[in-house]
This record gives C-alpha cells, sequence and structure tokens, in this order.
C-alpha cells in the first residue's frame, strides 16, 4: 500500500484536475486546467512504468493544447469584435 | 518504500498540489506564475521518483519538462498579456514564487547528485537543475516585461480614444 502512494496522489490529481475541466466553463480558464490535466497524466504514465509515453503527454499536455485553445479563443474574439465594429458602422 | 519515493510524494502532496490548486482557481495574475511552479516541482517530484525506483531514464521526462514548463508559461504570458497587463501580479507575491523554486531546486538536486556519485548522469542532473533555475528566471522576467509593456501601450490608447 505504501509503494503505491505516488500512484495514488496521481490519480486523485488526474480525477480533480478531469472533473474541474469538465466543470469550469470559460475556455482559458479551461485550458490552465487542460495543461494541469497534462502534467498528472504524464506522472501517472511513468508511475505506471511508460515514459515514453509519459514524454509525449508531456510535451502535447504542456504546451500544445493550451496553445490550441488560446489561440482559437483569440481568434473567435477578434473576430465577434470587429463584427460588432461593423454594427455600430 | 525508500526514501526517495517518500520525499517525491510528500513534495508531490506538499508543493505541486496546492501549486495546481493556485493555478487552477483565481485571477490570471495568481494562474500564470502558479503554472510554472507546478511544472518547476512537478519535474523535480520525476527527479526524485527515477532515483527512488532506481531508473535514470525516468530523468528524461524531467527534462522534458524542464524545457516545456517555462515555453508553457511563456506561451500564457504571450496570449494572455492584457489581462496580466490589465490586472498584474503583485511585485512580491512573483518574487516569492521565484525564491520558492530558486531553493526548492538545489534542495532536490545536489542530494541526488550526491546519490548518484560522479559521472555522466551527475551532470544530467546539474543541467537539469540548471535549466529549471533559468526556467523560473525567464517565465518571471517574462511575466514583468509584459505586465510594464502593457503599460506604456495602454496610456497612449486610451488617449487615442479619448481624443
Amino acid at each position: 500500500m505504501a509503494d503505491d502512494l505516488p500512484l495514488l496522489l496521481g490519480l486523485l490529481l488526474v480525477a480533480a484536475a478531469g472533473t474541474a475541466a469538465v466543470l469550469v466553463r470559460d475556455p482559458v480558464r479551461q485550458s490552465f486546467l487542460l495543461s494541469l490535466f497534462g502534467l498528472a497524466l504524464a506522472l501517472v504514465f511513468l508511475l505506471l512504468q511508460a515514459p515514453d509515453v509519459a514524454l509525449s503527454q508531456l510535451a502535447v499536455g504542456s504546451a500544445l493544447t493550451p496553445l490550441m485553445v488560446l489561440l482559437s479563443v483569440r481568434k473567435v474574439r477578434r473576430k465577434a469584435r470587429s463584427e460588432r465594429r461593423e454594427e455600430h458602422e | 518504500m525508500s526514501g526517495w519515493t517518500a520525499a517525491a510524494a510528500a513534495l508531490l502532496l506538499c508543493g505541486v498540489a496546492p501549486a495546481a490548486c493556485g493555478a487552477a482557481t483565481g485571477p490570471v495574475r495568481r494562474r500564470v506564475p502558479a503554472q510554472n511552479l507546478t511544472t518547476t516541482l512537478l519535474s523535480l517530484v520525476i527527479l526524485l521518483l527515477a532515483q527512488g525506483y532506481g531508473r535514470p531514464a525516468y530523468t528524461d521526462p524531467a527534462l522534458v519538462l524542464a524545457v516545456l514548463g517555462p515555453a508553457g508559461t511563456l506561451l500564457y504570458v504571450r496570449l494572455l498579456a492584457d489581462q496580466l497587463a490589465a490586472h498584474p501580479p503583485r511585485p512580491r507575491s512573483l518574487l516569492a514564487v521565484t525564491a520558492l523554486s530558486y531553493t526548492a531546486v538545489p534542495a532536490v538536486v545536489l542530494p541526488l547528485c550526491v546519490a548518484t556519485g560522479p559521472g555522466r548522469a551527475m551532470v544530467k542532473l546539474l543541467v537539469i537543475g540548471v535549466l529549471l533555475v533559468l526556467g523560473s528566471r525567464v517565465a518571471a522576467r517574462a511575466v514583468t516585461a509584459a505586465v510594464s509593456a502593457g503599460h506604456g501601450r495602454t496610456g497612449p490608447a486610451e488617449g487615442m480614444s479619448d481624443g
């Protein structure tokens, strides 16, 4: 049981981050939670003796997912702003 | 359960979990430094686990995280620059976060170096430690630069809209 303590903590972290990412509605906040979720998943992969999977999960989770989400948010907001400006004119 | 694994579990519970909570809740000005602290501490946890399980190959994810963690923070700083400039983080708390990672990295890496003994593995550990310290420094400077640049930019822009 004591040997499994890091794995237990990692699984708890995954559960908490995953639940929070589902419950939060704001995409910017969700991007932070998704990156945390990715980090927790990478830790669990490492603890389950899969360091190669953990490597790729780290690359995707810590940089790529937030980049995609934040870029999309930025583009949508810019589009909405320009449309609003056109309506005013 | 070896002492190294116990130390990793303790750091995970007392270091990574609060930092992750800080990154998951609250305003953007707190989330960005907390996200950087989370990646730094998680990298240290991975190093401790590698020593605890006796598998030097497990240090590779720590090296990758030491490079990608600050990259992720820079990403947030770049794309959320306007929010950071509107509500800048307190310089004192930013300094505290940086100081915490500056103390945590040597406190973990130096005992690991002693346990590893001289050789290539020790050089790798030292490189990871240096990367972690540099990463927190770069992230803190990027946040400060974004805040000051935002102030410089919003000033004239507001003046123009008034005119």
